[in-house]
């Protein structure tokens, strides 16, 4: 059998489980029929099977350069490292499609076998909503031209085109599967939410698993962001790490949602508040999911991408407002299930606080898009396009062509937004629920303030005025002071009761709350993050320089000598190498070489970015091209404060996201105590909490 | 409605106005008109501000300098074509009959370029055959 007919196949088998599993949805909704009820589980289990066969024979046909597959002829040739083939699994449309479909199928497939309990009719309808989505994809999979990765050409070619040299880089390969992980994890706790509403359980809206499956989304989708921004940075060559073009804003969005929710979700789950909120956040993101799709497949927004008018965005128009729609009027329907069970005391409060970062987290979500999504806005509906002169400087255009906001939009409107909700964040381990907040704040603000004016003080001492810089120090240094001066009191108060060393004891509290404690490592992660951004883009320099062979010239702090030009041959490509010597003032040396590669096969120019990286600020030079003699060559220097503390970031980011998704290791009778049953079994008391109050 | 209400709802109000006015200013700074080169060369409304320009390298007058960082090319439309003069990194994509973007003004006559990008196909394209680009 052909790889394209076995996968062609396992789609059509996956296509027939949904459609059971949804038949036996109807008949355990309609009928109580318990035969039903475990058609529609188990469906979504051999949902994952028939995707897995399918991948497996999509990545058979890779390894095996079967080029009788259009896509694999379009995306691999034979020379290309059998990695590479691989990884060609997504590096064009059909084949991505096909991932995300099966990675959605994986995250049902296990959900279904270890959440669901049996005779649970809102799992049986969580479990009709994963079908849906499933037999979205599988219709799209099967029967869209451009969408169906198993289309075969009349005539296998002798060789394939090959993969994009961009592409062939470990940063690029990782980026797609953490975003589509991501995406895949939105459609849980959407269908949780919705089967539960559906079935009337107000109990089971947000319980733990809707929490996790969040928690995770939001990881995938932070790894994925982090991991493209990387990519962006060592490999395009331009210096930085985010443009706000639209595919990036696109990823983007659900990330802001998710954030707020794996915070509001936390004040459902211990409070019974915000409901409303969550509902919204929860199905938000997973529209934004595909809104995300729409955007980057359909060429309706115009981006340096320069997409295609793909078809498939069409059907992903659809898919979106059917999403909406349909979770839309669950929500109106089921509305007497949302409402708060115990009114907002104070504004000081945790509660208030979440409800804030949640809507300057929502604010920000509708001014990213709105900025991808006017050039389109503008040209779909007239009227939004003929207001655009009055309110732009460039009015004298009259209205004529398309147009789209640029970075100095998103700097100028978002990054304030962002600064605000870092705020909030750095108050957030002294916050505390309830009418007594107020006052608890007031009393424990003192030292954190005090940490950050110290931070103020310390960065103007150094030299830098910079208003957002003294900003930034603030944040940190209040969220710096509020996290470790928490922490140490719970670990103090944890050795006193419970005996053992400093580090037994602080193990021991991590442990005991690693939803708190992850948390502010994620929080950590943020500030570190924060500073890399604050630094990069607030005392950035570019310099440009031309040098022939052997001469120097002074750039910035740097003597830079360019010691040699050497041409370098390699399996699928030809690098002429520059080697630069940078001296510095106190006469330290480094050396650093940049290349240009000249890819036979495509006939395409990449530039290998040559970086030097320490915690102070990054080196970053790029061979920008010689002149028609080959004598003078161009560089561009980039010095780059504080990048390094962007990837440093992320990393913490990740270990805090994981540290959160982990359950308790240590066992100890002290910390049992320390749990206590929350409102819906998942949430944990406090030790903080309970300090306060005591 | 309590007082804790109130003051949510004139918290919210203050943002509200806030980000407004942010976006507002935003705009007036960030947008950009693209524009093709047909209609830039026609309507001299256009002339005077900063606009991007969508459009084919001339494989005529084309003068690459990579050791400088400078091109000099003439942009085409459909029917007509402006000079471009571009100061910066030149992309690897760049050459005769690329498309590309341009961002910036005229000056005398020339269309003083900071900013060059070169179009190439997503991966996410239709179009089978052509190169993809990560997205």
């Amino acid at each position: 059998m052909t790889s394209a007919l076995l996968g062609n196949l396992a789609l059509s088998a996956a296509l027939l489980a949904c459609a059971v599993g949804i038949v036996g949805v109807v008949a355990a909704a309609r009928l109580r029929s318990t035969a039903g009820m475990r058609a529609a589980r188990w469906s979504l289990p051999v949902v994952w099977l028939c995707l897995t066969v399918a991948c497996l024979a999509l990545a058979g046909g890779l390894l095996d350069s079967d080029f009788s597959i259009s896509y694999i002829a379009r995306y691999t040739e034979r020379a290309l490292p059998a990695g590479y083939k691989l990884a060609a699994l997504w590096a064009g449309q059909e084949g991505s499609l096909l991932l995300w479909a099966w990675l959605t199928a994986g995250a049902a497939g296990l959900w279904a076998v270890s959440s669901w309990r049996s005779n649970e009719l809102h799992h049986a309808v969580a479990g009709g909503v994963l079908l849906l989505i499933g037999a979205f994809f599988a219709v799209l999979l099967l029967y869209v031209p451009t969408a169906s990765p198993f289309t075969t050409l009349p005539e296998a070619p002798a060789d394939g085109q090959g993969l994009n040299p961009l592409l062939q880089d470990p940063a690029m390969i990782a980026h797609p599967p953490m975003l589509f992980m991501g995406y895949a994890c939105f459609a849980l706790p959407l269908a949780i939410l919705l089967g539960a509403l559906a079935a009337g359980r107000g109990d089971e809206l947000c319980g733990e698993p809707v929490r996790r499956w969040m928690l995770a989304a939001w990881l995938f989708l932070t790894v994925g962001i982090l991991l493209g921004a990387w990519w962006a940075y060592i490999e395009l060559g331009w210096g930085g790490y985010w443009a706000w073009d639209p595919v990036e804003n696109a990823s983007l969005l659900p990330w802001l949602t998710s954030t707020a929710a794996v915070h509001s979700i936390g004040v459902q789950q211990q409070r019974g508040m915000l409901k409303r909120l969550n509902a919204v956040l929860i199905c938000g993101s997973f529209a934004l999911c595909i809104l995300a799709t729409f955007i980057t497949r359909s060429g309706i927004v115009q981006s340096v991408h320069s997409f295609g008018r793909s078809t498939v965005g069409t059907f992903f128009l659809v898919f979106l407002l059917l999403a909406i729609a349909g979770s839309g009027a669950v929500l109106v329907w089921r509305r007497k299930l949302l409402r708060s069970e115990a009114p907002l005391e104070t504004v000081w409060g945790r509660e208030g606080m979440f409800l804030a970062s949640g809507a300057l987290l929502m604010l920000m979500t509708c001014v990213v898009a709105a900025g991808t999504l006017l050039p389109a806005i503008a040209a779909i509906f007239p009227p939004a396009g003929a207001l655009l002169p009055a309110i732009t400087d460039a009015a004298a255009a009259g209205g004529s062509g398309q147009g789209a906001v640029g970075p100095p939009f998103y700097n100028s409107v978002v990054l304030p937004m962002g600064l605000a909700v870092l705020g909030l964040m750095a108050i957030g381990p002294i916050l505390q629920y309830g009418a007594g907040a107020a006052a608890a704040l007031k009393k424990r603000l003192a030292v954190p303030l005090g940490g950050g004016v110290l931070a103020i003080i310390a960065l103007m001492v150094a030299g830098f005025g910079n208003l957002w810089a003294l900003a930034c120090a603030l944040v940190a240094g209040l969220s710096l002071t509020a996290t470790v001066w928490d922490f140490a009191r719970s670990v103090t108060q944890r050795a006193r009761t419970g005996g053992g060393g400093a580090v037994g004891a602080a193990l021991r509290v991590i442990d005991s709350n690693h939803r708190r404690y992850g948390g502010q490592l994620v929080h950590l992660g943020m500030l570190m993050f924060m500073a890399g951004v604050a630094g990069s883009s607030l005392y950035g320099r570019k310099h440009e320089v031309s040098l022939e062979q052997g001469r120097s010239a002074d750039v910035g702090q740097w003597t830079v000598k360019l010691e040699t030009l050497r041409e370098k041959r390699h399996a699928n490509y030809t690098a002429v190498e520059a080697v630069l010597t940078f001296t510095d003032r106190a006469g330290r040396q480094m050396r650093l070489s940049p290349e240009r590669r000249f890819y036979e096969k495509s006939g395409q120019v990449t530039s290998e970015v040559a970086l030097r990286s320490t915690l102070v600020a990054d080196t970053y030079v790029l061979l920008a091209g010689a002149a028609a003699d080959g004598r003078a060559v161009g560089f561009h220097i980039f010095v780059n404060p504080l990048v390094l503390w962007l990837w440093l970031g992320g990393l913490t980011m990740t270990l805090g996201g994981i540290v959160c998704l982990l359950p308790p290791v240590l066992r100890s009778t002290a910390d049992s105590e320390g749990i206590s049953g929350g409102r819906t079994g998942g949430a944990q008391a406090d030790p903080a909490e309970q300090r306060v109050s005591a | 409605m309590t007082s804790v209400h109130r003051k949510f709802l004139i918290a919210g109000g203050v943002l509200l106005a806030a980000v407004a006015y942010l976006a507002y200013a935003g705009m007036r700074k960030g947008w950009v008109y693209y524009v093709p080169v047909d209609q830039f060369v026609a309507d001299a409304r256009l002339h005077g501000q900063r606009v991007r320009l969508m459009g084919r390298v001339s494989g005529d007058n084309l003068q690459v300098d990579g050791g400088a960082m400078t091109a000099q090319f003439d942009l085409l439309g459909p029917a007509r074509k402006v000079r471009v003069k571009y100061r910066g990194v030149i992309p690897d994509l760049f050459k005769a009959g690329a498309d590309v973007v341009v961002e910036g003004r005229l000056r005398d006559g020339v269309f003083e370029a900071d900013v060059l990008m070169t179009k190439c196909a997503s991966k996410y394209d239709d179009s089978h055959g052509r190169r993809e680009m990560p997205g």
